[in-house]
């Protein structure tokens, strides 16, 4: 029993941090109609950004505020610079530019930053002794802290979608672009803020996931989580931001689980596991589990 | 009155042979020479050739078929491993394996393939994703075939030169790095000859405009799943003879996804859907790292790719290739023969009302 808690609340807390991120990539996927391959990326910038605050002794919540707004920048300024003049063009011109901006990101972390593995400070008591015992396991206020944060981020985006005109004018804008320009939506600002918002939630989950293990900030730490969180994206269905969240704890949750009752194919294989299952959702269910279907008029 | 410039060539013209010809000649000399330079440079030589030649496989599924995969890298591993390990577990001969390597890339491409019947455009570019991440971690997973983390090697004196060859084992470069040039001529025709043909146009409709393509017959889920399977072999190959070259293998270390964005960054810089952009895109991926390595440890090499990739698709889609072919037009166009019309001879120079475009131009 304990081992097995022990097991649920780190899988909770990694299906949370894949959660928010799924969420990132479909708010740009219904923006935009492509995956943010730079997403990790952004979140990685933002996070060193936060980090080096940090190690300039500001309190780790303003690190966390800034992180957030500086991703907001991000997302924006690259949906406006970069991606809204080459997407007329074709989805491949897309994913290349995109593929390009994660490649300058990382880069430009290694210089700013260097190559090293850093720590990063968490917002929650984080020693060896914060925790409650839950039937015998050990619940850590960090982990318990990762799940409100990414609760509160999940419920303040659904009131966004759902109870403000803000969130109508989104929804009106991915549901079909021209229309809603036609009904007097200013379609250009509220794709740069659904760009941004979503730049600001991979951030908010890059500065959760980091203090969660010591010595995980590093060049390569944010594109394995992106590849977890695209696959929840798609298995919860690329335009579904409920299916997002919910794949994403689901797949956090069987991954953890996966390693410490499977070890034949745990530990090694989970991304390939991960992804194998996932295409075979995709050929029964092509959009995803709560993806409505692609329907094109010639 | 008619300018001076630029000339004009009839299609299939003897004038158009001769110069088709003359640049063949000019492309063997420079490869002659090539291959009179040291062990090191040979060998670097030979890397790039062979990240052309996965670029040219790349470039039939991504460039001339609209889909883009981030999982080259995995066939250039598979092509890689197939090779290792019937060279050091089995004894085979090591040019032979080149046929099964292919042929199970061929196999894994149809099977990537296989998705585009339901899954399209982004779906299928994360599935291409998968295959990329599943490589090393399967590799990792299965040491007593693959040999691990740790590696494959083979030996030396299993990767030598053969007798007919005539290179002595201090000149053993000199005969990788024919064998990727030869490798490279050979995918560069074939590659070539499909791309004109009745299903190279079948390729570019279904890129261009999917649904349209398939109301005019275009059978749409055979056409990406044999192109994927083809330029799955292909990259494979070129992965076989880098196996062939390098003798240890890490898949952790050589075949990642970071080699998958090398590969679609070459193609970019070469020139998406043209015919010898992969040529150079492969020499600028391996070159350009290399010179630049001095600066902050490889991070500039990333970041000017990264660069680079961008300010391409904004003001150079059709990468160096379109810029030469762009430039060359001032100065030589090639007319297209009219259908239905015998190829005339001696046509020097036509009507200079005719605009007329090299056949390729790339739309991606």
């Amino acid at each position: 029993m304990e081992f097995f808690l022990d097991r649920l609340f780190d899988g909770i807390s990694n299906g949370a941090i894949y959660a928010a991120l799924a969420l990132a990539l479909v708010m740009v996927y219904r923006a935009t109609g492509t995956i943010n391959f730079a997403q990790g990326e952004m979140a990685l910038f933002t996070t060193y950004l936060a980090w080096g605050l940090a190690t300039k002794n500001v309190p780790v919540a303003v690190c966390l505020l800034v992180a957030a707004v500086a991703g907001f920048a991000l997302g924006a300024v690259s949906e406006r610079v970069l991606v809204r003049p080459i997407e007329k063009r074709s989805l491949l011109a897309t994913l290349i530019v995109l593929l390009g901006l994660f490649s300058v990101l990382n880069a430009s972390d290694g210089l700013i930053w260097g190559k090293g593995n850093q720590s990063m400070p968490s917002l929650f008591p984080n020693t060896l002794q914060s925790y409650v015992k839950v039937f015998g396991a050990r619940l850590y206020w960090a982990n318990i802290g990762v799940w409100l944060l990414v609760a509160a981020v999940v419920a303040v985006m659904f009131a966004l979608f759902n109870k403000t005109r803000l969130g109508l004018q989104m929804r009106a804008t991915a549901n079909n672009r021209e229309s809603a320009a036609l009904a007097g939506i200013p379609v250009g600002r509220i794709l740069m803020l659904g760009w941004g918002i979503s730049a600001a939630i991979g951030a908010i989950a890059g500065v959760l996931v980091t203090p969660l293990t010591p010595d995980s900030l590093g060049l390569g730490e944010m594109f394995p989580l992106l590849i977890y969180a695209s696959a929840a994206a798609l298995f919860g269905g690329l335009d579904s931001p409920g299916g997002a969240v919910l794949a994403g704890l689901l797949l956090g949750v069987a991954e953890v689980m996966l390693s410490a009752y499977v070890p034949a194919i745990g530990g090694q294989l989970q991304e390939a596991i991960a992804f194998v299952a996932i295409v075979a959702v995709l050929l029964l269910r092509p959009q995803g589990l709560f993806g409505t279907r692609e329907v094109e008029r010639v | 009155m008619r300018r001076a410039l630029p000339l004009l060539v009839r299609e299939r013209s003897a004038a158009h042979r001769s110069l088709q010809a003359t640049g063949i000649v000019v492309l063997a000399l420079l490869a002659v020479y090539a291959s009179t330079l040291n062990s090191f440079r040979l060998g670097q030589l030979t890397v790039a050739l062979l990240y052309a030649t996965a670029i040219a496989g790349l470039n039939l599924a991504t460039g001339y078929t609209g889909q883009l995969s981030i999982g080259h890298s995995a066939f250039f591993g598979l092509g890689a491993y197939t090779t290792g390990i019937l060279v050091a577990s089995h004894n085979w001969n090591p040019l032979l394996t080149l046929i099964p390597a292919a042929v199970l890339c061929f196999a894994t491409g149809l099977l990537v393939g296989l998705p585009s019947l339901r899954i399209r455009g982004i779906n299928l570019a994360l599935v291409t994703l998968a295959l990329g991440v599943a490589f090393p971690e399967l590799v990792d997973r299965f040491p007593s075939l693959t040999g691990g983390s740790i590696g494959l090697n083979v030996s030396v004196y299993q990767l030598l030169p053969p007798h007919w060859t005539g290179i002595s084992i201090a000149n053993r470069f000199q005969y990788y790095y024919w064998l990727a040039a030869g490798l490279l001529a050979i995918v560069l025709v074939l590659c070539a000859t499909l791309t004109r043909s009745r299903a190279g146009l079948a390729m570019k409709a279904t890129r261009d405009r999917e649904i349209a393509a398939a109301a005019m017959g275009v059978n749409l889920a055979w056409t990406k799943m044999v192109v994927f399977g083809l330029s799955g072999a292909i990259t494979g190959a070129g992965g076989s003879i880098f196996a062939i070259y390098l003798g240890s293998l890490s898949a952790d270390a050589s075949f990642t996804l970071t080699l998958s964005i090398t590969l679609i960054t070459g193609l970019v810089i070469g020139g998406v859907a043209t015919t010898l952009g992969p040529v150079i895109g492969g020499l600028a991926v391996y070159f350009v790292p290399y010179w630049t390595e001095n600066i902050r440890q490889g991070e500039a090499s990333q970041l000017i790719f990264g660069v680079v990739l961008i300010v391409l698709m904004f003001v150079m889609p059709e990468g160096l290739m379109g810029l030469i072919t762009r430039l060359s037009r001032r100065v030589l166009r090639i007319q297209p023969q009219p259908p239905g019309r015998p190829a005339r001879r001696t046509v020097n120079g036509g009507p200079s009302t005719v605009i007329n475009h090299q056949q390729e131009r790339n739309t991606a």
